[in-house]
């Protein structure tokens, strides 16, 4: 016995949030701009090394500091090397650093923010208070203080290894740099990650729906994973899209510095710190890198603003 | 006589807050104080009051959602108000709850098969192969088509996903649920559908309800006997018709009388009730009615009126009622 | 007697992704000086929007695309945003459904009615306070020049709605519009709300639109009533009227839906099955036809307009094919 005729949905197509949102994002042009600039990227990064024409280490010593031509459309570095393949390695390896970087921090930042959020408590103020360390110490200052820190240990714990195994990886200083400086970003980038995911968790947590789980009987840990933070995703994509951009910033910074990716290996940052010495002379070598590094970053904004907008809708129930 | 389903004894819920600009003064909200009565299986009962009443506390502690300051509701011999979430857990079964607002009583991320998959699945009420056939049980129940189970709820209406939610409740198998304002939220057309169906399903799987609602007329037509809430106290109990045909508190006759009514006679003579509700945070004393009551004497200001049985079955809480016919006082206008 | 206000034919859409969606579809209302129209519908009847877009407040993406609106001898829709603020406020007051988010919270109550005053009267900051003080006793609110200092948080439901009053009457408005302005507030407080705008009706002599979805509320306010279906109105007749001799089916159903203290409890109210249409989804014909237990061929194919039912007073009129013209027999 039911109240009257069944009710059958009138629609034949069902349309998820995700694809209203794609199709909202669609719209706003700069957001697809910057999506197609992170596309290149990815392409780049993935398959540049193979389409350069030239090999980004080898050196023609006739052909130094030439200004762009047909032939090398970025030009020539003072070793002879070309700057356009130089610049496409550097993508390369700032896309890893960005992706990385990113991935560890928001690992550590859900789970921390997440813990805090639903728990509270002591646990609650303890990640609180460490996050506004974090935040509060000067970012180049940290990533410096753990990479001196931790070079020597690392280094010798490296030795130990390749003492007892011979296997060749561990002579590999490239690793070490590597790992390090993955490692200090890292540590630097989740507080805010973990301060966005605690306050989403906050207030998804007195949701009637969420206290409709919890009238069901369900665990916190079923609440945890499939009602609070599946609805929390949204501000934490567009985090994440402008998180990047700051990673290939702040790798491009360290590089510049000295710390983190070292010559041969093109980095934007070193090829930027190696042509603000001689750009009066020289102007393509910086402007190649930097010009690019700006582009990219500008392009992460536009797409995270564009996600912003495509995920919270105004005027939608 | 049988034991009732669930017995309620002196229910009183706090919450602290804090106030000031920058939450340096601490405070309290008393939203409960001093509940008790007992509900008898198969019947629905209807709390009914305005803002800050506490009916809708009152559906939240005694399903422990809300933890009460003191204290106890048994249900089947336990005292289910004193249970930590781990021993909670197996009588949550028993007792659900749907809840006022459609637009966000459901997960938006998940679909509506899966919301009443959950609880069947956890609480092991059927196996994964039967899910199919109990889900398309569980919809027909409520009117709906089996087609809805791999919808989203963004994509059904208000009285739609209301029908989902009771739906969910049922998923459990359940003896009581509160339903806390279930069809306030909704059309004035899709109120009646609703509440049809609720009395349907009531009947089909012998339910036991507590209606919270604000609307008189809708609390009349569903429910056996009636509570009348006025800041967190219970002014008046009693059967439905009794209630309605002869109201002893002040507020719920004043409150009767402020129901719209499409008499147009009656609507623009009516008894007017004053003021407005004290707030929670410093109740009146004695009396929390008396700043408003048009028969207020001193006592109604210094003692708490018990909650008295007048006639059978029939019990409020005020110093001027003595018998459903005469009161200490003059004659009440009606 | 000419109408203070004349609505013909308007028609508003909702510019969407797909293409733009007809919410309200040709809708003749008109209210004269002094009168209270009471407008009926349940949400999506498109009430709001129509008196919305008669003072160029429709939201983004929502336009009035078709007919015209007299008010005191001036078309609204084709009046410059400029022009249209003048008249809101000074000549159309609007008072909305939640006080707690019409009310600018950082402000004294005092200064938002204030503002309102110089705005539209030109008065000076003081004379403004004064008045200001004058409109809050009005509305009855006790201890009103204490009040004027107070913020809105500081009030209940109820008095910042009669706040909100105040503020719409501040202009001497010639017809006030209420928007479902006692959803949000509890029954006797409601009760008290509807008695004031009756009270101040009949003293200041406006005109007053209340749009609500309870017919029972505005049976005690209202001298007329319109109720409206999927953007158009159905019926529209002196209050009496529609409560003794309801015609058309949606009215009749949903007159028959609403429980009342007087009904046999348990008893299973009469519903009306189905749904509203969607904007965008109108079928052919009268909108309210799948679901009319009436209906017959035409009601599938044509629109029905409104006309006089007969037997009945000539201002009692109704859309439909079937019951205008058998009258209350139908």
């Amino acid at each position: 016995m039911t109240a009257g005729p069944v009710i059958t949905p009138t629609d034949d197509r069902p349309t998820s949030l995700w694809k209203d949102a794609w199709r909202r994002l669609r719209r706003n042009r700069l957001a697809v701009a910057g999506l197609a600039i992170l596309m290149l990227l990815i392409f780049v990064a993935a398959f540049g090394p193979w389409l350069t024409p030239y090999d980004f280490l080898s050196q023609n010593l006739d052909a130094r500091n030439l200004p762009p031509s047909l032939a090398h459309p970025f030009g020539t570095d003072d070793l002879g090397r070309d700057v356009l393949s130089r610049v496409i390695y550097g993508a390369r390896t700032a896309f890893l650093v960005a992706v990385l970087v990113t991935a560890v921090a928001l690992f550590i930042g859900v789970v921390l923010g997440a813990i805090a959020g639903f728990y509270g408590g002591r646990f609650d103020k303890a990640l609180m208070w460490v996050t506004d360390m974090t935040m509060s110490v000067p970012q180049l200052l940290l990533v410096v203080v753990i990479n001196a820190s931790l070079k020597q240990p690392i280094t010798l714990w490296m030795e130990a290894r390749y003492m007892e195994t011979m296997n060749p990886i561990y002579r590999n200083s490239a690793i070490i740099d590597f790992v390090l400086v993955f490692g200090s970003m890292a540590l630097i980038s989740w507080p805010p990650y973990a301060r966005l995911v605690r306050a989403q968790v906050l207030s998804i947590r007195n949701r009637p729906y969420v206290t409709a789980a919890r009238a069901l009987g369900l665990t916190n840990r079923i609440i945890l994973m499939r009602y609070i933070l599946p609805n929390a995703v949204g501000p934490l994509i567009v985090a994440v899209s402008a998180g990047l951009g700051t990673a290939m910033v702040l790798e491009s910074a360290f590089s510049f510095l000295g710390i983190g990716v070292n010559p041969p290996t093109p980095s934007w940052g070193n090829m930027i710190s190696d042509g603000l010495r001689v750009w009066t002379n020289y102007p393509h070598l910086l402007l190649a890198p930097a010009a690019v590094l700006a582009i990219v970053t500008v392009a992460f904004n536009f797409l995270g603003d564009g996600l912003n907008d495509a995920l919270n809708p105004k005027g939608q129930k | 006589m049988t034991a009732p389903l669930l017995s309620v004894r002196g229910l009183r819920k706090e919450f602290p807050v804090r106030l000031g600009a920058f939450g340096d003064r601490a405070a309290t909200v008393h939203a409960l104080d001093d509940l008790s009565l007992d509900i008898v299986e198969g019947e629905t009962l209807s709390l009914v009051g305005e803002s800050g009443c506490g009916k809708s506390t009152t559906g939240y502690c005694l399903l422990n959602i809300q933890r009460p300051s003191a204290g106890s509701v048994v249900y089947k011999g336990t005292d289910i108000a004193r249970l930590d979430d781990e021993a909670m857990r197996p009588f949550r079964r028993d007792l659900q709850i749907v809840f006022q607002d459609p637009y966000s009583t459901l997960n938006p991320r998940m679909t509506i098969g899966e919301a009443l998959s959950e609880p069947i699945l956890f609480h092991g009420l059927a196996p994964k192969a039967a899910l199919p056939e109990r889900l398309r049980q569980l919809l027909a129940d409520v009117g709906l088509s089996e087609r809805f189970a791999s919808r989203y709820p963004h994509e059904l209406s208000g009285g739609q996903r209301q029908r989902v939610a009771i739906a969910r409740a049922l998923a459990c198998q359940p003896r009581f649920i509160v339903c806390d304002e279930a069809i306030s939220a909704l059309d004035v057309s899709v109120q009646a559908q609703i509440l049809n169906l609720l009395l349907d399903l009531q009947q089909k799987y012998r339910l036991t309800y507590l209606f919270i609602a604000h609307d008189l007329a809708v609390v009349r037509h569903i429910s056996d006997r009636v509570g009348v809430m006025y800041l967190g106290r219970l002014a008046e109990l009693a059967p439905a018709e009794a209630l309605f045909a002869r109201p002893l508190h002040p507020y719920t006759r004043a409150l009767l009388s402020a129901v719209p009514t499409t008499d147009r006679r009656t609507a623009t003579t009516r008894q007017r009730l004053q003021g407005e509700v004290p707030s929670p945070l410093a109740p009146p004393s004695g009396c929390r009615f008396h700043t408003r009551c048009p028969q207020a004497r001193d006592i109604c200001r210094t003692a708490v009126p018990a909650l008295r049985e007048v006639a059978p079955g029939h019990a409020t809480a005020c110093h001027a009622v003595t018998s459903p016919t005469a009161t200490n006082w003059e004659e009440t206008p009606a | 007697m000419t109408a203070l206000l004349d609505i013909n034919g308007l028609t508003i859409d909702i510019d969407r992704d797909s293409g733009p969606a007809r919410v309200v579809d040709g809708i003749d209302l008109s209210i004269l000086e002094g009168e209270s129209l009471g407008i009926v519908g349940e949400s999506g009847c498109g009430k709001s929007l129509t008196m919305l877009s008669l003072v160029g407040l429709l939201p983004n993406r929502i336009r009035a695309t078709g007919g015209t609106a007299h008010f005191a001898g001036r078309e609204l829709l084709r009046l410059s945003p400029a022009e249209l603020r003048k008249i809101r406020g000074a000549q159309i007051g609007f008072i909305f459904q939640d006080p707690m988010t019409s009310l600018n919270p950082v402000m004294r109550i005092g200064d938002q009615i204030a503002e309102a005053l110089i705005y539209q009267t030109g008065l000076d900051k003081p004379a403004a306070m004064a008045k200001a003080g004058d409109l809050l006793e009005l509305v009855g609110i006790p201890s009103p020049r204490e009040r004027l200092m107070a913020y809105p948080h500081e009030l209940s439901g109820g008095m910042r709605q009669r706040v909100m009053i105040a503020i719409g009457l501040a202009g001497s408005p010639r017809l006030l519009i209420a928007d479902e302005p006692t959803t949000a507030l509890d029954v006797t407080i409601q009760a008290q709300i509807v008695d004031l705008v009756r009270d101040l009706k009949d003293r200041l002599g406006m005109s007053v639109v209340w749009i609500t979805h309870d017919l029972a509320l505005i049976a005690g306010l209202a001298d007329r009533i319109a109720v409206l279906y999927a953007g158009t109105v159905v019926e529209d007749a002196p209050v009496d009227l529609i409560f003794e001799r309801p015609t058309h089916p949606y009215t009749r159903g949903l007159l028959a839906s609403l429980p009342t203290l007087t009904d046999r409890p348990m008893s299973r109210l009469p519903s009306i099955g189905g749904t509203p249409p969607e904007p965008g989804r109108r079928p052919a014909g009268c909108p309210f036809a799948p679901r009319c237990t009436l209906a017959v061929a035409a009601c599938q194919t044509e629109v029905p307009r409104l006309r006089p039912v007969a037997g009945s007073d000539p201002r009692h009129r109704a859309a439909c094919f079937v019951t205008a013209k058998e009258g209350a027999a139908a």
